[in-house]
């Protein structure tokens, strides 16, 4: 479970500065903003002022999108963007927005089915979150949006981070460190050999075509979007994966394990985190690697450090948007 | 996987790279029958600017695409049902190129092309009619539409010669090092008149002539600098040919100072291949007029 509260030591908003036509609550927040309401009677304030005046974060829309397609291959989406902000947004490392009801006006469900998206790092695209939903009818003037977007804090939880000291003479043996093991993760460094091998062995099978066609279908994939689909792995599965290039740290984790690692950093001989020039990561069935690339080769003495995604270091701040106009 | 199949597919889909047919004077060809079109997509992008847009995919089933090399909409209205006009404001037209890649030598398909249209209303549920042409570039029609110079790169310092360069009126030679460095000179101590005219000093020659020949007069690596005499701008579009005889290399061209630079991010060519120059004429234009009329709004 994910903390759906707010520290003392880190606030979030009862309510934030949207255009009049949204509402943002939290469920705590109401009781909170109904004292506040009192609080702000006596002191003839508007609740909002008081309650903006305690935010730590805020979360605002920002542009939304209604990308409409006819009938065929390409399918149309609602795209919702957010901004979040405030005195304490300096602490978030990642962000992402987790819907649980969309509709538009007319009472149509927008929610895609699939896992949520993957937390976005604060540093790209200016720190913009957004999300994919089904396309409204057209007929619609507006929708309604209930979600939160989940903040990923990594100073509040000290699990959160987790440093392996010269990871590089641990290679093709899982990685024992303490912080590890109580996250309960599983990590494995591959040396190129490993690595090449466990490309080799990994062939898309009538079992992986099953879980492609599974998945595809939950996701509402045409048949020949998911045709297509398979036909590229194959494709690129001729191709290969590729050389690693010298000085990548390969990692290699179960999907599961490695979807609770937000992310992960080489730290240099002045204990800085190293240039990443490129970071890979790929999947097959359960398996999956993470390739990272810096840009000069780490030394013998470089230190792993993982971010992970633990329930303390993430906090939910719901909202509650209404009459979000469609363009 | 999915994502990255509809990423691959929409790159397939983007126009192609446009080429020097940008500025064209070719006079406007004859109108042919209006054309049999049909709309196999429409994408309204609503929101996002400077995004927003209708844009709708149209085939033309008795046209195949193998006889086409480029085309483009030229549109005359536009009205969506509601009685909105969805002609843009500052919609000029648009070049001829920009056929769908992937429709390009695919025999199977007919010729498909694109247009954009302002957005329509929220409330629309229809686009009323479209009225327009479709202008084909179509070089089969035409013994002088191609003109292919093998081994190009060993004509160095001559005017190429062809027969077809020759009937549509166009020079090109490719320029030897020491002709591009003759005419690197004419042209600085041209611009060095010029300065001295206009009463500059001579520091302020010196460095603006140096950073001319820097900046401008500087080819790329991969880049063949060429000189092209071209008064009917009939010129369409450059390719390589290497010497398998594959599928032609299209060549982007960057113009400065009166020479051409002709370039792909492929590397040079090699000295065995072939120059192709693919020439409008007014046998290889074909305009149809068109017009569409209810055509559902997704």
């Amino acid at each position: 479970m994910v903390a759906e509260q707010q520290p003392d030591s880190l606030r979030f908003p009862a309510a934030r500065v949207y255009p009049s036509r949204f509402r943002m609550k939290t469920h705590m927040q109401q009781q909170r903003v109904l004292r506040a309401w009192l609080s702000a009677a006596l002191a003839g304030l508007l609740w909002v002022n008081l309650a903006h005046a305690q935010s730590g974060v805020k979360v605002a829309l920002d542009e939304v999108v209604d990308d409409r397609f006819s009938e065929g291959p390409l399918r149309g989406s609602l795209q919702v963007g957010f901004t979040i902000d405030g005195k304490d947004i300096e602490r978030v490392s990642a962000a992402r927005i987790i819907i649980k009801e969309a509709a538009d006006d007319r009472g149509q469900s927008l929610v895609l089915k699939g896992d949520p998206p993957d937390f976005s790092p604060r540093d790209i695209n200016g720190g913009k979150l957004s999300v994919r939903l089904a396309n409204p009818s057209r007929r619609s003037k507006s929708v309604n949006l209930k979600g939160a977007v989940e903040l990923f804090v990594p100073s509040r939880d000290p699990a959160a981070r987790v440093r392996v000291e010269k990871p590089l003479s641990q290679l093709d043996k899982p990685l024992t460190t303490k912080g590890l093991r109580a996250a309960k993760l599983n990590v494995t460094l591959l040396s190129r050999q490993k690595y090449n091998e466990k490309m080799k062995s990994q062939k898309l099978d009538a079992t992986g075509i099953a879980e492609i066609r599974a998945r595809g279908k939950a996701e509402g994939a045409s048949e020949e979007e998911i045709n297509k689909a398979i036909e590229l792995i194959k494709a690129l599965q001729e191709l290969g994966g590729g050389e690693v290039p010298e000085g990548a740290v390969v990692i290699s984790a179960s999907s599961n394990d490695l979807d609770r690692i937000h992310r992960v950093e080489i730290l240099g001989a002045d204990g800085q985190p190293m240039n990443i020039v490129s970071r890979r990561t790929s999947s097959f069935g359960k398996e999956a690697t993470m390739i990272l690339q810096p840009s000069e080769p780490p030394s013998a003495k470089a230190v792993l450090e993982f971010q992970l995604l633990t329930d303390k270091a993430r906090v939910l701040v719901p909202f509650d948007m209404k009459n979000v106009a469609l363009p | 996987m999915l994502r990255l199949t509809i990423l691959a597919m929409t790159l397939i889909l983007l126009p192609a790279p446009e080429t020097v047919a940008q500025k064209k004077k070719v006079k406007a060809p004859a109108m042919a029958a209006p054309a049999q079109v049909n709309v196999v997509r429409v994408n309204d992008r609503r929101g996002g600017e400077p995004f927003q847009r209708l844009e709708l995919v149209i085939e033309l089933p008795t046209v195949p695409s193998t006889g086409v090399s480029a085309g483009r909409v030229l549109l005359r209205s536009a009205v969506d049902d509601s009685g909105n006009n969805l002609m843009e404001e500052t919609q000029g037209e648009p070049a001829l190129g920009s056929l769908s890649v992937a429709r390009r030598g695919d025999s199977t398909r007919p010729a498909a092309l694109s247009f954009t249209l302002a957005s329509p209303l929220r409330n629309a549920t229809s686009v009323r009619e479209v009225r327009g042409e479709i202008e084909l570039y179509m070089p089969s029609r035409d013994a002088n539409s191609v003109a292919l110079l093998p081994k190009f790169m060993s004509s160095k310092g001559k005017a190429l010669s062809h027969k077809a360069l020759k009937a549509n009126g166009v020079e090109i030679m490719v320029l030897s090092e020491p002709q591009y460095e003759a005419e690197k000179k004419r042209l600085a101590d041209l611009k060095r008149k010029e300065m001295v005219k206009e009463e500059y000093s001579e520091d302020t020659i010196a460095s603006s002539i140096e950073i001319f020949l820097e900046n401008f007069l500087a080819p790329e690596p991969n880049d063949v600098v060429v000189k092209i005499k071209d008064p009917k701008k009939v010129i369409q579009e450059f390719s390589w040919i290497d010497s398998s005889g594959g599928e032609p290399k299209r060549l982007n061209t960057r113009e400065d100072n009166g020479l051409t630079f002709l370039f792909t991010w492929e590397g040079p060519p090699q000295p065995d291949w072939a120059l192709r120059v693919s020439m409008l004429t007014p046998k290889n234009v074909v305009r149809f007029p068109f017009v569409l009329r209810d055509v559902p709004l997704p």
